[in-house]
């Protein structure tokens, strides 16, 4: 037994000295690395800055092998948000140095980093002959390099790396949506429509709310054709609900009509939305139905839409208010009044 | 006798050594999640995302008694990078100056306004919005404890997801937006907990950490070495392994619909954002629903922690007695269905933090008690203690690296020689007195389990605020 306590003892003992070791070898060399940096950081700087201007009177230093990431990672940081020349010519810098050879061989790095800040260069650089290989790690599982190949594609060759990823997008939940629309954003409704189509076309299962969400940076009338067809032909609540948020135009109302008797809640808030957004006085008596509608929530949006109707003045709503049976809609036909006045 | 005296002891040192080899084991699987952090940040030049998308949040303050800090509390949430914000203060029956604060501070006016009844509580009072700042409104309800006034700002959100804060919290610009990274990241996410961090010594101004520093009290020091060996690292591994049920109150993001499915927070919780996490676990395990719990330990919430005795002992009393609770409301997690993680996790937290700690002080008192009564010698007490003691050390130790390796909050060597000192220091008595306090909240919880079948129920501890 003593001999139990003596060797937990010594080994924990032991094993902590060890990791106290560690802790302070691991400052030391980032303490190195970073005095390091701060030396060579600033006449990196300096030759960026040059580069922008003329990429061949930027004087660049042998970059060493643990040094390249560093200076990869700060030319990503120069270039992004550079367009045209200017890009072109950070780009020059890279290859009058042979440095986009040795970005290339670091795509297969194993660290993610590393990886992933190559990732970034080729995409700036759109490198062709890093195709092949972006592709391979698109289609990778794990998320963070998979989605940076995938963007750096879209840098290289947005349509075609649309086309590629065409089920990736909206099957990739791991993929961040957010980052996606921003780019989508970017690329301009004449690149992305066509493939936007083709998504909606195919309804992904699952994944086709991702898609509906890509949606509102396509051509909105070609997008709106497909979309709203599907609330004459399907019977899925998600998509009728996506659909209803297109409803933009008096000629769609028959369709807000028919979805605000729907069963499920989700489909008939929406229709309150549309019939809010688009609707005149003649959708009152829809309205007030829908504000004594069980869930509160449809309510809330039904009496929303009152206040926005086109041609109800707040005195309509008020008396409208005073007048109400239920008790229940006049609180919340209240309450969106007083929300418009804060508004 | 002395065979069963050095069985036993033997059996106490074998189950120290389990405990402290599994939060090792956690610190482990917490470095995986860490290098991730570390190559995301290699992605910073990627696009930004796209503030349509990140889902709005209802920030829910209950406050009690909160006249001092309330006012700039709010200013605080107000300041907040997140794109779209409601901030919903409950005042749960303050008998202070809390609404008055308020009133003062953001002029508020009774707003007439339709509260859902999602969830039962204590009835509401009033509800107000302030006329300064529209994000705001106030309700105003009757006490009924920190659960029960979370769950009246649940009724009274608007938005999806719910952040939950304390009224003491002090928070970075971006820890909202990086606690609800994960909502936007993963849509089965139910769940984001903050990291904890003890801002004793810091810089703090307009309600905001502005430098960091370690405290210059030898209890604030201990408190810091016993946050970073139980806290960040060992719950950013349970969340790797899918298998967070701790999650703290201090700040925690949730999906609305989940929780109000799952019937809100339970009001006479101690640790009410704990029990309610565990119970997610298990219905929607039960439900076979996809879901995942995360935790995110660069979103970051700082707070004071007590630097008198008496406080510190009756903090870790109510934490105990929480512990103890929400394991207890959830014991259905050990056969829950859906992977064996949360089973894992239920047993771990039951056997090594929510009896551990009697286990540790019975120990200590049998191997002290066999050695004045002769029948353990000095050589295995010795022997015994100093591997009682290396194993803390070593946990804590592991904590240090793994903060050096990622947040690196302290980053000079008088810090790290002080950290690594209480590493030490913390193993030698404060631990062993942690213990204690923990075993007392866990008795007084199991004598107020056997108070509850009788006709008066009795209080919680620190009954001075009912929560």
């Amino acid at each position: 037994m003593l001999f139990l306590a003596e060797a937990i003892a010594a080994g924990s003992l032991a094993a902590a000295l060890l990791l106290i070791i560690t802790v302070l070898a691991v400052r030391a060399q980032r303490r190195w690395r970073h005095a390091r940096l701060r030396r060579v950081e600033e006449p990196w700087r300096g030759a960026l800055q040059h580069a922008i201007e003329d990429p061949h009177a930027a004087r660049l230093d042998p970059i060493g092998f643990l040094d390249l990431p560093f200076f990869i990672a700060l030319w990503n940081h120069a270039v992004h948000g550079k367009t045209g020349d200017e890009a072109e010519r950070l780009g020059t810098l890279l290859s009058l140095h042979g440095l986009d050879d040795r970005v290339l061989r670091m795509l297969g790095r194993r660290s993610i980093r590393l990886r992933v800040i190559a990732i970034n260069a080729v995409g700036h650089l759109r490198e062709p002959r890093a195709w092949a290989r972006l592709e391979k790690l698109a289609h990778e599982r794990e998320p963070v390099t998979s989605f940076a190949a995938a963007l750096a594609l879209i840098r290289i060759d947005p349509r075609q790396a649309l086309d590629l990823l065409a089920n990736s997008i909206p099957e990739r939940a791991d993929w961040p949506l957010a980052r996606l629309a921003t780019v989508f954003q970017e690329l301009g409704p004449a690149v992305v429509t066509a493939p936007i189509v083709a998504m909606l076309l195919r309804r992904p299962r699952p994944g086709l709310e991702r898609v509906v969400k890509l949606a509102r940076f396509g051509h909105r009338e070609r997008i709106a054709t497909i979309v709203l067809g599907w609330l004459g032909s399907s019977t899925d609540d998600d998509v009728i609900t996506a659909a209803l948020d297109f409803v933009d135009q008096p000629s769609h109302l028959p369709w807000a009509h028919g979805a605000a008797d729907h069963a499920e809640w989700r489909v008939r808030l929406a229709a309150a939305r549309a019939l809010g957004r688009v609707g005149g006085r003649e959708e009152l008596p829809r309205l007030l139905g829908l504000l004594r509608d069980p869930v509160w929530w449809v309510r809330y949006h039904s009496a929303q839409a009152l206040t926005r109707l086109d041609g109800l003045e707040a005195f309509e709503l008020e008396t409208l208010r005073e007048n109400a049976r239920d008790a229940f809609a006049a609180d919340m036909l209240g309450q969106a009044l007083a929300e418009r006045r804060w508004t | 006798m002395i065979i069963f005296a050095h069985a036993l002891a033997a059996s106490f040192l074998l189950f120290l050594a389990a405990m402290n080899i599994g939060y090792l084991v956690l610190h482990l699987v917490a470095l995986r999640p860490l290098r991730r952090g570390h190559a995301l940040r290699a992605l910073q030049d990627l696009p930004p995302a796209y503030t349509g998308y990140e889902p709005p949040v209802s920030l829910l303050v209950p406050a009690f008694d909160e006249e001092a800090t309330i006012a700039d509390t709010v200013r605080m949430l107000l300041d907040l990078d997140y794109p779209e914000v409601e901030i919903v203060v409950v005042n749960d029956g303050s008998a202070d100056g809390t609404l008055a604060a308020l009133e003062r501070a953001f002029d508020l006016e009774p707003f007439p306004e339709v509260y859902w009844r999602r969830l039962a509580t204590k009835p509401i009072r009033a509800i107000y919005r302030s006329r300064l700042k529209p994000l705001l409104r106030v309700v105003d309800k009757e006490s009924g404890g920190r659960g029960d006034a979370l769950n009246a700002g649940i009724n009274a959100s608007r938005y999806p997801l719910f952040c939950a804060v304390d009224a003491h919290a002090l928070l970075h610009r971006d820890s909202l937006r990086r606690a609800a990274e994960p909502f936007l990241d993963d849509s089965r996410t139910v769940a984001s907990g903050a990291a904890i961090r003890l801002a004793n010594g810091c810089a703090i101004a307009g309600n905001r950490v502005t430098g960091v520093e370690l405290p210059r009290s030898t209890l604030g020091m201990l408190q810091i070495s016993e946050y970073l060996r139980t806290y960040p690292y060992a719950r950013l591994g349970w969340a790797r392994l899918k298998g967070a049920l701790l999650m703290s109150g201090a700040m925690a993001v949730f999906r609305k619909d989940a929780v109000v499915e799952a019937g809100g927070f339970r009001s006479e919780t101690l640790g009410a954002a704990t029990e309610l996490t565990m119970r997610l676990h298990r219905l929607l395990r039960d439900r076979d629903e996809p879901y995942s719990v995360h935790f995110v330990p660069d979103a970051v919430s700082w707070n004071l922690a007590p630097e008198e005795p008496a406080a510190l002992k009756r903090q870790h009393i109510r934490r105990q007695w929480g512990l103890a609770e929400s394991l207890h409301a959830n014991s259905a997690l050990l056969g829950a269905r859906g992977g064996a993680s949360a089973t894992l996790a239920y047993l771990f937290l039951l056997v090594f933090d929510c009896y551990g700690p009697l286990v540790e002080i019975a120990a200590y008192a049998f191997v002290l008690a066999m050695f004045a009564f002769g029948q353990l010698s000095g050589a295995f007490l010795a022997a015994f203690l100093l591997a009682a003691f290396a194993l803390g050390f070593l946990v804590s130790t592991s904590a240090l690296l793994l903060e050096e390796y990622s947040f690196r909050l302290y980053p000079r060597s008088e810090q790290l020689a002080r950290l690594v000192w209480m590493a030490a220091v913390e193993n030698l008595g404060y631990r062993q007195l942690v213990s204690w306090w923990r075993a007392i909240g866990l008795v007084q919880w199991a004598r107020s389990r056997i108070a509850a079948s009788a006709p008066v129920r009795r209080g919680l501890p620190g009954q001075e605020r009912p929560w």
